[in-house]
């Protein structure tokens, strides 16, 4: 075997003289102690003690003795009183300067580097009057694909949830003979219209899971962050702020404590209150429900709207409260790393789908399932007339409850006690609101559902399967719909029916015949309420229970007064 | 150069990228990750990504996610001045 002799030239390298001189002495002492010379290289050695390297200096102590302690004591004291406590600063910087210099006389680099491909998309994504357009562009496409591409899913699964599932769930109380009683209404009007009718926007957080997996991993996330800051310095806002309202797409929990990158506390908290506005992926569902149920035709316009909303109700509180409250504060520099762009992996788009969507089943099968139970309770205890689990539902202890709260909501134009009643079950989550809705209605509904009563399982079987590929044509004819090119006929507006009719009959008679006005205002209070317990928890784990309150009560009042200006304005201008 | 590392972030107006900085510092890329890692453990930076919610304590519902929560937007790497030692 041959070796190859190799020899570089030697590029010589000294720190400072004072510094040198005491390395020089201290490596000396260093060699001249076998326990020390045995174990580490001298010069390393004392370079690393200098530099103050408290696991090695314990080690000079122990192995070197008290002699050769007290001599790097000695030499530590006398650079310290040449450099201060900068000593370390000193010696690492004389290194990098070193090599430096030699990369600067060994490498050639063009004056201008050459542009990358992430360059050149940057300059148009990031482009000073570009970035925004196209930021709005993107999320444009995200709420399409999210309510065109997944409704034909959700209608599936609600026909699912509602005909062989909650057939399923009868039989199986037949088969155990608790059919017919109170067991039967816990279970059909409790468990499977809550929970079941919140899983059956599944699909629609899939999507949203899929497109924000996509935007991330392309590492379009990170330009979306350096544009927005862009905007919120001109404002006056800090531009780190943007950062956890990202988040706060996902979900505010986490936003809120992202607020912890920021440098000062008042930063902190200004950030904090403003995260919970950006509309979380738990508001989603909501937001299909009502828009797909008054809007059908102009959801995916609607849920993009609430969207932006939500980020102009951020910013423009922000600037106010910069300019007020939060005055006088100076904003810091930052570096903001942009990854080059990167074509997405289908196994790390799919994970991230997955561990999202499968923690909103788990809030399903824990919080949501708790409060349908809850709801359904309360929507059994009769009040005035009527016995337990068979009263009327707006004789209901729930009615009773929610009533209380209607004044409230009445000159928002819904003022009653079924969209009241939501709106307060969905402080524990804002999916609960679905799920309230689907009860107090299902309940308003009675006889009826669960459908076809005489379906046998092989019929439910193969009515599932046909209504997946239904809902797969479907969605596949609906995607040239994000770029505005229509393959579906258009379509009467389709005859509200079940849930829908309840709840459009319902805002309807509440807001005197304005019923598409009061459910705009329904969502723009959805949109801007706390968004949930969880995150009330957190702002006061992070801020403390003063700002909790002034976030719980702030929102409150905002969510109110754009709701009134929704439905009032929308009333004075003759909607 | 390590001071001047921290005084171009310092007069940063506005988000500067990591390739910007080098330009602007005429310093290798490799070398400026490694001066800013120095400045990281001596605590005058902070380099992150954005925290998840992981280990954030009672009411956070991603608790159940040590690693950080999945609602964590992967978003841009962001290295901030930190105020020295008094």
């Amino acid at each position: 075997m041959t070796t190859l002799d190799m020899s570089f030239p030697q590029a010589p390298f000294h720190y400072p003289p004072p510094i040198e001189t005491e390395l020089n002495r201290l490596t000396e002492l260093f060699a001249r102690t076998p326990a020390l010379a045995d174990a580490y290289p001298p010069r390393w050695l004392a370079i690393q003690a200098l530099e103050g390297d408290e696991a090695l200096i314990q080690d000079i102590r122990t192995l070197g003795g008290p002699t050769v302690a007290a001599a790097l004591e000695e030499s530590l004291e006398r650079l310290r009183a040449a450099y201060g406590d900068d000593l370390d600063v000193v010696l690492v910087d004389q290194r990098y300067r070193f090599v430096h210099a030699i990369a600067m006389q060994a490498v050639r680099r063009p004056s201008t580097p050459p542009m990358t491909l992430s360059d050149r998309i940057d300059r148009v994504v990031t482009n000073r009057w570009l970035g925004i357009p196209i930021f709005l562009a993107v999320m444009w496409v995200v709420f399409k694909l999210t309510t065109d591409v997944a409704s034909p899913f959700v209608d599936w699964l609600d026909s699912v949830v509602s005909g062989p599932v909650s057939r399923w769930a009868l039989a199986l109380l037949a088969l155990f003979g608790a059919n017919g009683g109170w067991i039967e209404s816990l279970m059909v009007d409790g468990v499977v219209a809550g929970v079941g009718g919140v899983l059956a926007f599944v699909p629609v957080l899939l999507m949203l899971y899929f497109a924000l997996a996509l935007l991330e991993d392309s590492g379009y996330m990170a330009r979306a962050a350096f544009v927005m800051d862009r905007l919120m310095r001109a404002l006056g806002l800090h531009g780190k702020s943007f950062l956890p309202m990202i988040v706060g797409f996902g979900c505010s929990v986490p936003a809120i404590y992202a607020t912890r990158t920021l440098d000062n506390r008042r930063d902190r908290i200004l950030t904090g209150l403003l995260v919970p506005f950006m509309s979380c992926s738990a508001r989603l569902p909501v937001y299909v429900l009502i828009a797909m149920v008054f809007f059908p035709a102009h959801a995916g316009q609607v849920i993009f709207g609430l969207y932006l909303t939500g980020i102009v109700v951020a910013v423009g509180m922000g600037a106010l409260l910069r300019h007020t409250l939060f005055r006088h504060q100076p904003q810091a520099p930052f570096v903001l790393e942009l990854p080059p762009y990167r074509m997405p992996t289908l196994r790390g788009v799919w994970r991230q789908m997955w561990e999202r969507t499968s923690s909103f089943i788990r809030k399903a099968g824990t919080i949501i399932l708790a409060t349908s139970i809850v709801v359904w309770l309360l929507l059994a205890i009769p009040v005035g007339e009527g016995e337990f689990a068979d009263a009327p539902v707006d004789q209901s202890a729930f009615a009773a409850v929610a009533n209380a709260a209607t004044p409230v909501f009445a000159p928002l134009g819904f003022g009653q006690w079924e969209a009241s009643g939501a709106l307060v079950t969905g402080l524990i989550a804002k999916e609960v609101v679905v799920g309230t809705l689907a009860q107090v209605y299902d309940g308003a509904e009675e006889e009826g559902a669960p459908g076809d009563e005489l379906a046998t399982f092989v019929d439910d079987l193969s009515g599932i399967a046909g209504g997946f590929v239904t809902a797969v044509g479907d969605a596949v004819h609906a995607l040239p719909g994000i770029v505005g090119i229509n393959l579906i006929e258009a379509e009467e507006e389709p005859v509200a029916e079940g849930l829908a009719a309840a709840i459009r009959t319902g805002f309807m008679a509440s807001s005197g015949g304005h019923g598409s006005l009061a459910a705009l205002a329904f969502l723009v209070f959805v949109l801007l309420y706390t968004p949930c317990v969880a995150a009330l928890a957190a702002n006061r784990h992070e801020f403390g229970t003063a700002w909790m309150l002034v976030s719980l009560l702030g929102q409150f009042a905002i969510a109110w007064l754009a709701a009134f200006i929704v439905f009032q304005g929308g009333m004075m201008m003759g909607r | 150069m390590l001071y001047q590392v921290l005084e171009a972030i310092e007069q940063a107006n506005g988000p500067v990228s990591l390739d910007e900085l080098s330009q602007r510092l005429q310093v290798e890329p490799g070398a400026l990750e490694g001066m800013i890692a120095f400045w990281v453990r001596k605590g005058r930076l902070k380099d992150t990504a954005i925290a998840g919610c992981g280990g954030s304590g009672r009411g956070c519902t991603c608790s159940a996610y040590p690693n950080g929560c999945v609602f964590s937007v992967t978003g841009p790497r962001v290295i901030t001045l930190e105020p020295p030692d008094p």
